[in-house]
């Protein structure tokens, strides 16, 4: 309907707009600056608003959709390395636990005055009716036959074959036709600790005392020193039942091992033999 | 020439407007000769010419009043501008159209200032009725006269050399 120039219409457009930016440039807005200005900050602002909204939208999509395509390698990398950090705690456990063995070790080997030599168990051999185990130490570092196995807890056993030269079976005081020398220590009464194996509680019988003696349970029972192979005074363990052995002249004593046989890591190899005097029994 | 009529229009109306606006002191009337000389620049020669009237002729009467320069300007460029558009297409020639145009460029005008100046100031100032339709009528008025004088003239000037020929002729 209006038949104007359109070159007319664009300088009117242009004047007028060089009218607003004049009176801007005049007029204060409420912040102190000139309503130009503050336009024009206000008007960048939202730019740089929008600008940074749009940036955060693009990250975040990139966060959260994108970034999943690593997220599965990254959840088997992380998975992988637990995996690895948990063996290196059962790894360090492991170490704890031995460290903590040698250290009860090395203070059982203060009070002892016999020469000692700490060994760890390597292997076992549950076989039914002869407990053994394996020890990291053999002839190369002074270990024989019959050699006292002793730990924290109390008597092992004995090296029951000829070690090798970094090697040596122990023979559990547990197993079957283990033995030692033992006295009750409150009575001072003595007798052969003797191993049932595997199948029978307790694991240990002390046979051949006599019944006269009065025995109770939780009488101490400690080696004799009498077999030539135990020193005397170990710990055996404790007297948990009495039979009164029927007709014959013996008691039948059960005992309860002082030595946890199933968390055996370090022991000490006594290197001297027991005196032959040592352990006299009544 | 249409250069030094917009000049010569916008410096008669603002010295006619200085003339006047002692007497305008105190508010009890008004009148905007300066915008019935955009008025007239536009139905002259254009809506090109109405804007580029307006601006000069909006721009000083700020710059004169002490006022925030461009809030007239403005007002005065758009009513330029679009009394021009209606001059170009009616036939704005009689002294009556031309009144309506001049009146409706006044309400529009002061209309636009107010709105401006309440655009800066963040309030609205509020609308004399009574002034405005004054200012109406004497920018009316102000426009038949300024109308009628500046195209008397020209015609005035060509008659006084045919009477002297004329007068000329009788000499027997």
């Amino acid at each position: 309907m209006i038949d104007i120039r359109r070159r007319t219409t664009f300088f009117f457009l242009a004047v007028s707009l060089g009218h607003v930016l004049l009176i801007s440039a005049q007029v204060q807005a409420k912040s102190g600056m000139p309503v130009l200005e503050d336009v024009a900050f206000g008007a960048f602002a939202r730019v740089q608003g929008g600008l940074a909204g749009l940036g955060d939208g693009v990250s975040s999509m990139w966060r959260n959709y994108f970034a999943l395509r690593g997220l599965a390698a990254e959840n088997a990398a992380l998975r992988a390395q637990v995996s690895q950090l948990q063996g290196q705690l059962q790894a360090e456990s492991a170490i704890s636990a031995q460290t903590h063995g040698l250290e009860e070790a090395l203070n059982l080997q203060k009070t002892v005055t016999q020469r000692t030599l700490a060994a760890r168990v390597i292997a076992g051999d549950p076989s039914p009716g002869a407990l053994t185990i394996t020890i990291d130490r053999g002839s190369a570092d002074g270990l024989r036959e019959n050699m006292a196995v002793i730990a924290p807890g109390g008597v092992v056993g004995r090296i029951f074959r000829q070690p090798t030269a970094h090697a040596a079976s122990v023979q559990l005081l547990i197993g079957h036709n283990a033995g030692a020398g033992a006295i009750i220590e409150r009575i001072q009464a003595g007798g052969v600790a003797v191993g049932l194996g595997v199948g029978d509680d307790p694991p240990i019988n002390l046979n051949f005392i006599n019944k006269s003696y009065e025995i109770k349970v939780g009488d101490t029972v400690v080696t004799s020193g009498q077999d030539g192979i135990f020193p005397a005074g170990f710990l055996i363990g404790k007297v948990e039942r009495v039979d009164r052995g029927g007709s014959t002249t013996y008691k039948t004593i059960a005992i309860r091992p002082a030595v946890n046989f199933s968390h055996l890591s370090v022991v000490l190899v006594v290197l001297d033999p027991p005196a032959p005097d040592a352990g006299a029994i009544k | 020439m249409k250069a030094f009529g917009v000049a010569g229009v916008l410096i008669g109306s603002l010295a006619l407007q200085m003339a006047f606006a002692r007497f305008a002191v105190g508010g009890r009337w008004s009148i905007d000769l300066v915008l019935v000389a955009v008025a007239f620049i536009a139905l002259k020669w254009g809506p090109g010419a109405g804007v580029i009237g307006g601006t000069i002729g909006g721009i000083t009467q700020d710059a004169l009043a002490g006022n925030t320069i461009g809030v007239s300007g403005l007002a005065k460029t758009i009513v330029g501008f679009f009394v021009g558009v209606i001059g170009s297409q009616f036939v704005v020639a009689r002294p009556a159209p031309r009144m309506v145009v001049v009146a409706c460029a006044s309400i529009a005008n002061r209309l636009l200032v107010l709105a401006i100046s309440s655009a800066i100031e963040l309030h609205w100032a509020g609308v004399s009725w009574a002034a405005m339709l004054t200012e109406m009528g004497l920018n009316a008025l102000g426009a038949l006269i300024l109308f009628q004088s500046i195209e008397t003239v020209p015609s005035l000037m060509r008659r006084r050399p045919s009477r002297r020929s004329n007068f000329g002729k009788r000499k027997w």
